[in-house]
């Protein structure tokens, strides 16, 4: 077991979505701009895991309104406030009993003024999970406010451990030779053009025009990693029989349908439950899968026969970029 | 060897409100209408199967079949197809205005699959290219052992129905017949679908003459204690909750997958069943009364006029008896489609939006399961098979 310290401030910054530049708030380290989704978090069970999540101190991007975090699925979850402070569970946050935050929040202050809170949790159930702004998430979470956990079993990454290589454990049918984790949203360019920070923006107006996958739209969804602001590629790379791990989110705030391009996957978690144990088998398997928001999937893809996959969300509106297919949430996987 | 003929053609659908739309569907013959869905692909696990599609349309159109493995075109496997590095097709395509194009493959696995156009899937699955695959599991016989995944899965069943959901956008499909951008963003349905048409179109049988384009029923006509098999494709963009009322079904399989673990039954029973984009589902369902027989009479007071109604004012498939079998009196004013004393409750999307023809009540994705008095029911009623087009 180890302690991981992770680092976050909330940054403004701007993505690149079919060739247009478009502001969006998102998670960063202190070196870094603002990354779509935000780092991914990763850990295995029993880490001890910090977050400190910063707002004001040396950040000139702020984004001029209160941050905070949610770690929805994690149970435990205490917050200490930086530089010193007692420990306490999160919780909801009112203002003259008025609910103004579903979770402690880091108010906005000035860049002389170092401000923050350390969120703690222990890693206990193996899983990916959404960690997303409790502040204004109907705005934030839009803006760009969410990353990845990842927490792996023991042994994952031990050969000759029985949990080597799975994702939940042994004897969960989770093993994989490649893993590759896809977060599902939409952009709404025109609120992204005119939110203004400590302003509601009118959601009746949000109207999305981009369908993105780990922050990006087709065709620069099958682009490397770490190229830009939106540092996740979605392009997998496999093998002919080897057991593809498909590890999918939604981030966004309607249900998206994950396409597995023709082929058929067995569905092994949900929102990060196994459904395979040493008693009692309830996975299935589909050949695409709704998620609501905010829910999770894994699934094992085996492509049996060499060739290129197109992968994608079923609600064909959604693989455009403007008014043209191909684009939005669109992947490629190719089984070499 | 199954040799199943497509084409890819316009056409004209009607909705029950009077409104006439061009569409983008299969047909089953070059002489025949395009048609709202595609025609049903009924073939058996284990035996090869040919697709010639003829394509009539003046873009590339394609068929893909999610969940088929091993399909190629020629010697080669089907692959996404690239124009100057852009995609235009997730598989091998027919070219536009007469080209062609033949998939091989053989199923692998009995179920319920969808096939649709792979190519600008956003226009031309939306414009109503799409059908329905049946595979047949390989010791299935239809007098001795009718089942959906093979003997010894606890799928027998008596009668089957197929039925496929989606929605129309009428303003869509005029931009493409008057050349206008197709502007997927202003996608706005204002019809629901069951088989291509609109309740109450979704119960008039098969192959009604005035429907040229819209062959199939969406009616569920059983007897009591049979077993249904009743399968749904979700072929639109949207999801949509449908249910019997009253009653429950039991999920056996989703996307042509058995719901079963080696001995593990993970079926599942349901009153509303989500049907999501591409996906498919396959049931059980079993209607076993209420428990009153003639011979156990209870009192029973006529339901209220408004809870009667279908379609025009005043129409109803109600009885008037509440006992199966029987007819009774009715209100006056009041015109009765009950043919034998059946008994009909109502399968609908419960979005209840989508139960309207542009927004009138009623219609759009509803139809009604119907039980009949024992013995009334000819056994062709809720049989599928393969319409012309396979050789
Ligand atoms: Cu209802």
């Amino acid at each position: 077991m180890a302690t991981l310290f992770f680092s976050l401030w909330v940054k403004r910054g701007t993505v690149t979505l079919n060739n247009q530049n478009i502001p969006f708030w998102g998670l960063a380290t202190l070196a870094t701009g603002p990354r779509l989704p935000g780092p991914t978090i990763k850990a295995k069970v029993n880490d001890n895991i910090r977050i400190r999540l910063s707002n004001s101190f040396l950040n000139i991007k702020q984004i001029g309104e209160p941050v905070g975090l949610m770690f929805p699925g994690i149970e435990g979850v205490m917050v200490e406030e930086w530089p010193a402070g007692n420990s306490r569970p999160v919780q909801p946050q009112y203002i003259n009993g008025e609910l103004v935050a579903f979770t402690d929040y880091v108010d906005r202050g000035s860049i002389f003024l170092p401000k923050g809170l350390i969120y703690k949790f222990q890693a206990k159930k193996p899983g990916i999970y959404l960690y997303e702004s409790g502040v204004k998430s109907e705005k934030q979470i839009q803006m760009g406010v969410y990353g990845i956990i990842v927490i792996k079993p023991v042994g994952y990454n031990m050969p000759g451990h029985s949990n080597y290589k799975t994702a939940y454990g042994a004897g969960t049918n989770s093993n994989y030779d490649v893993e590759k984790v896809l977060v599902m949203g939409e952009i709404d360019t025109t609120m992204h053009e005119n939110v203004v920070p400590e302003k509601n923006y009118n959601m009746l107006d949000f109207k999305p025009n981009n369908w993105i996958l780990n922050g990006r739209v087709y065709p620069h969804t099958i682009d490397s990693d770490n190229n830009s602001s939106q540092p996740y590629g979605s392009r997998i790379n496999c093998r002919v029989n080897d057991r593809v791990l498909l590890r999918i989110a939604n981030a966004g705030y309607e249900a998206h349908t994950f396409y597995f391009g023709g082929l058929t996957g067995r569905i092994i978690a949900e929102d990060s439950y196994p459904l395979v144990s040493a008693d009692s088998d309830l996975s299935y398997e589909k050949n695409g899968i709704t998620l609501a928001p905010g829910q999770t999937a894994d699934v094992i893809i085996i492509p049996t026969a060499r060739g290129e996959y197109i992968l994608y969300d079923r609600d064909y509106n959604h693989i455009v970029n403007e008014e043209s297919f191909p684009g939005g949430m669109m992947t490629s996987m190719v089984a070499g | 060897m199954a040799v199943i003929n497509l084409w890819a053609k316009q056409g004209y659908m009607s909705t029950p409100d009077g409104q006439s739309i061009y569409f983008w569907g299969y047909s089953k013959g070059a002489a025949e209408p395009a048609q709202l869905p595609g025609p049903p692909i009924i073939v058996k696990q284990g035996e090869a199967v040919t697709i010639n599609l003829t394509n009539n349309l003046p873009e590339p159109v394609s068929v893909f079949l999610p969940g088929q493995t091993g399909v190629k075109v020629g010697s080669q496997f089907v692959k996404p197809q690239y124009s100057g590095g852009n995609l235009i097709s997730f598989v091998n395509y027919a070219s536009s205005n007469g080209g062609t194009v033949s998939y091989t493959f053989t199923p692998t696995r009995p179920g319920t699959y969808i096939y649709e156009s792979g190519t600008n899937p956003h226009k031309q699955v939306l414009l109503g290219l799409y059908g329905g695959i049946v595979v047949r599991p390989e010791d299935y016989d239809e007098n001795t052992s009718r089942t959906a995944y093979g003997s010894g899965t606890d799928t027998e069943f008596d009668r089957e129905y197929l039925i496929i959901f989606s929605e129309i956008d009428p303003s869509l499909h005029q931009a493409v017949i008057e050349g206008k951008p197709y502007m997927i963003s202003k996608h706005h349905p204002r019809y629901w679908t069951m088989n291509g048409r609109c309740a109450p179109d979704t119960m008039l049988p098969d192959n009604a003459p005035y429907l040229p384009s819209q062959p199939y029923g969406a009616m569920v006509m059983a007897e009591p204690t049979e077993k249904v098999l009743i399968r749904y494709i979700g072929a639109g963009i949207d999801s949509h909750p449908l249910h019997p009322h009253g009653n429950h079904t039991r999920i056996i399989a989703m996307d042509g997958r058995l719901l079963k673990n080696g001995a593990r039954d993970r079926s599942f029973k349901r009153f509303t069943v989500l049907v999501g984009p591409g996906q498919t589902y396959d049931q059980i369902f079993q209607w076993t009364g209420l428990g009153y027989t003639l011979d156990n009479p209870i009192p029973t007071i006529i339901p209220n006029r408004r809870n009667l109604g279908i379609g025009e004012a005043g129409w109803t498939m109600w009885s008037g008896s509440p006992y199966l079998g029987e007819k009774g009196e009715i209100p006056e004013g009041v015109v009765s489609f009950n043919e034998v004393g059946e008994y009909h409750f109502m399968l609908h999307s419960h979005s209840e939006p989508k139960i309207t023809n542009w927004g009138a009540f009623p219609g759009g994705m509803m139809t009604m399961i119907s039980i009949y008095p024992t013995g009334f029911l000819s056994p062709d009623v809720g049989v599928l098979s393969q319409p012309v087009g396979k050789e």
